[in-house]
């Protein structure tokens, strides 16, 4: 059943492929996308199904023998990764059927969703450095068609920004891949990773010069998580785009980058054997990265939350919450990489569920949004007021979601912000404490103030006279209850981010599963 | 000699290209952009290794080969930068129909509301 491991990818290559051949086709294209999204939502819970019973699965592409193929690895945290995709791409693509005007369904909305959504997949699954490149490459650049798609005015100087700030870092990505190959000797991930173990048969890398060229691949993840310094691009571009596309950007693309941190500190740096001699930082790559991810988190829960209390539009307002709320699964990774390995499980877990929760509710706050703006023909808090009253609907959407991201129980957001705090606790680390603790502050300032001037108050004229498309009001409800139903059905959910934490931090168990063609072969020679 | 030729032009790749993205004008951003991406490319087949030792098979007594692993990946580069330049530069005509300046500066005035 290894053949599993690359049905997502395939599933959602061959619906876009299928889908620009059914363009003209009102209903055609319709059915195709939702056959389409539906069945990667089907193969997604298959594999993570057969991940969890049986362990890390591994498919060679073409047969060619680990490492000198590609290897795709669908391991607990790939599979966690592809459940959020799928919980978001499901609700996301129907919305895209309401939100998107004809024209752009007409000329590429349905085929870009799915090649973006073949990116996000092949980034989870690859085990292979240049491969994910590729993938970034892949959801890219449908990223920039989605976004300029709609070819305003307003859309094309923000995209313009946003392709050369992503082709410059995809420029040093190259490089450092480039770099990263000429020390390590290979690209293979869980290669990598023994490598830099010093494993035994496996002679022992220049470990140092290898850490300071996956410091540029790393300020390259964080620039597509959009976590601060990295951030600038985030409000504009999520501001621009149409909001089922800043709905999969939010709550799925940020992730990707979050998920590449992760692979890449613990699982490839996990166990570099290295001493590091810097002020202030001791110990193995570990040591290295943490204080980083450390800073990169407090700085992005801190300035996303003063930005998103300082804006009057809806999506501007979203946009820096994103920035903060990736500070806030940010700061758990960062426990997990300065504590001991006591605390390390449960801090990834924490990081995880948090991902979930703000995957879900902020793709879901965003089509809230698309919803206003559709009916009422503008977002900007000043002239909006008392929706709650005139779309109950939409008012309880966006009160739950607000609640998930501040952690109200019995709310997703609750059991991530809990697992934070407890990480937080358990490692000693004060100063994250007071971090969450900020932010959360922060949280409940701005969704407030989000909900008492465009949902309470006296509805101005274009408000008393909305109606929202039942659709998506049906769509965001049902995300809502989603939010709800993982609060109180935590369990599954929590098991299953563990496993993901678990297989994170499993730097033998991936090496392992990855099965080399002859162990022998890149070490002892021939 | 090539090694310490090659070092110096890559050098001075990213050095202009640097330069160029730091401009006003959207079209030398997106020359910069370009000459960045050409750098990082040439860059990597720099990384196979120009003294004929190939970093997979170092230490396996194979000498005087070139790696033909950096070559595959920088034609997957060029590919995909080749694309993603062909956006850039239709994009930057599309600023240009719609906002009339290719000034970065002005184009940035706009967007804050």
């Amino acid at each position: 059943m290894t053949d599993l491991v690359i049905a997502p990818l395939l599933v959602a290559l061959a619906t876009a492929v299928l889908s620009l051949f059914v363009r003209p086709f009102e209903r055609l294209r319709a059915g195709v996308s939702l056959a389409g999204v539906a069945a990667y939502a089907v193969v997604v819970a298959a594999l993570a199904s057969e991940v969890l019973a049986g362990g890390t699965m591994t498919y060679q592409v073409g047969d060619w023998p680990a490492p000198f193929g590609i290897t795709l690895v669908a391991d607990g945290l790939s599979a966690f990764m592809l459940a959020l995709t799928a919980l978001v791409a499901v609700p996301t693509a129907i919305a895209g059927l309401r939100q998107v005007s004809e024209r752009a369904q007409r000329v590429a909305y349905h085929p870009l969703f799915f090649f973006m959504l073949v990116g996000v997949s092949g980034a989870f699954l690859t085990g292979d450095v240049f491969n994910l490149f590729v993938w970034f490459e892949v959801l890219l650049m449908s990223s920039y068609v989605l976004v300029v798609i709609y070819g305003d005015p307003e859309t094309t100087g923000a995209t313009l920004r946003y392709v050369a700030l992503n082709l410059v870092g995809s420029a040093l990505m190259l490089v450092s891949i480039g770099g990263l190959y000429a020390v390590l000797g290979t690209l293979n991930m869980a290669d990598m990773s023994r490598r830099l173990a010093g494993n035994a048969g496996v002679e022992p890398a220049a470990v140092v010069p290898a850490l300071g060229l996956s410091a540029i691949l790393f300020a390259v993840f964080a620039l597509k998580a959009g976590v601060v310094p990295f951030h600038f691009w985030v409000p504009e571009v999520y501001r621009a785009a149409p909001t089922p596309v800043t709905a999969m950007l939010a709550g799925v693309v940020k992730k990707v980058g979050v998920y590449a941190m992760i692979r890449l500190v613990f699982t490839v740096f996990g166990g570099a054997a290295i001493d590091v001699s810097l002020p202030g930082v001791t110990g193995d790559a570990l040591g290295f990265y943490g204080p980083v991810l450390f800073a990169l988190a407090v700085a992005s829960v801190a300035l996303g939350g003063v930005g998103a209390v300082g804006r009057d539009d809806l999506p501007g307002l979203l946009a820096y919450s994103s920035i903060s709320q990736v500070g806030f699964i940010l700061l758990p990774v960062a426990i997990a990489a300065t504590a001991g390995e006591s605390v390390q499980v449960l801090a990834l877990t924490a990081a995880l569920v948090y991902a979930l929760n703000h995957a879900v509710a902020k793709s879901m706050l965003f089509l809230v949004v698309g919803v206003i703006e559709d009916a009422v023909e503008t977002v900007d808090m000043r002239s909006l007021g008392g929706i709650a009253g005139n779309a109950p609907g939409l008012g309880a959407a966006f009160f739950v979601g607000s609640l998930a991201l501040v952690g109200i129980p019995p709310l997703s957001g609750f059991f991530g912000k809990l697992l934070i705090f407890d990480a937080a606790v358990q490692a000693d680390a004060l100063l994250a404490l007071a971090a969450a603790l900020g932010g959360a502050i922060f949280t409940i300032a701005y969704t407030s103030r989000a909900w008492n001037r465009a949902f309470w108050g006296d509805a101005p004229l274009s408000v008393e006279g909305m109606a929202p498309d039942r659709v998506v009001v049906g769509i965001v409800l049902l995300m809502a209850g989603a939010l709800v139903v993982i609060g109180v059905g935590f369990d599954p959910v929590y098991r299953f981010a563990e496993a993901g934490a678990h297989a994170a931090l499993d730097r033998q168990g991936y090496v392992d599963a990855v099965r080399f063609a002859n162990a022998t072969a890149t070490g002892g020679g021939h | 000699m090539t090694q310490t030729v090659l070092a110096l032009v890559l050098g001075a790749l990213f050095a202009l290209g640097t330069y160029l993205v730091l401009r006003r004008d959207v079209v030398r951003v997106v020359w910069g952009v370009v000459v960045m991406s050409q750098a990082a490319n040439l860059y990597l087949v720099t990384m196979g290794g120009l003294s004929g030792s190939v970093p997979v098979l170092e230490g396996h007594g194979f000498e005087g080969l070139t790696d033909p692993l950096v070559q595959a990946l920088v034609l997957t580069a060029i590919v995909i930068s080749f694309g993603t330049t062909a956006l850039a530069l239709v994009l930057t005509y599309r600023v240009y129909q719609g906002h009339g300046t290719i000034s970065m500066e002005e184009l940035g005035a706009e967007v804050e509301p």
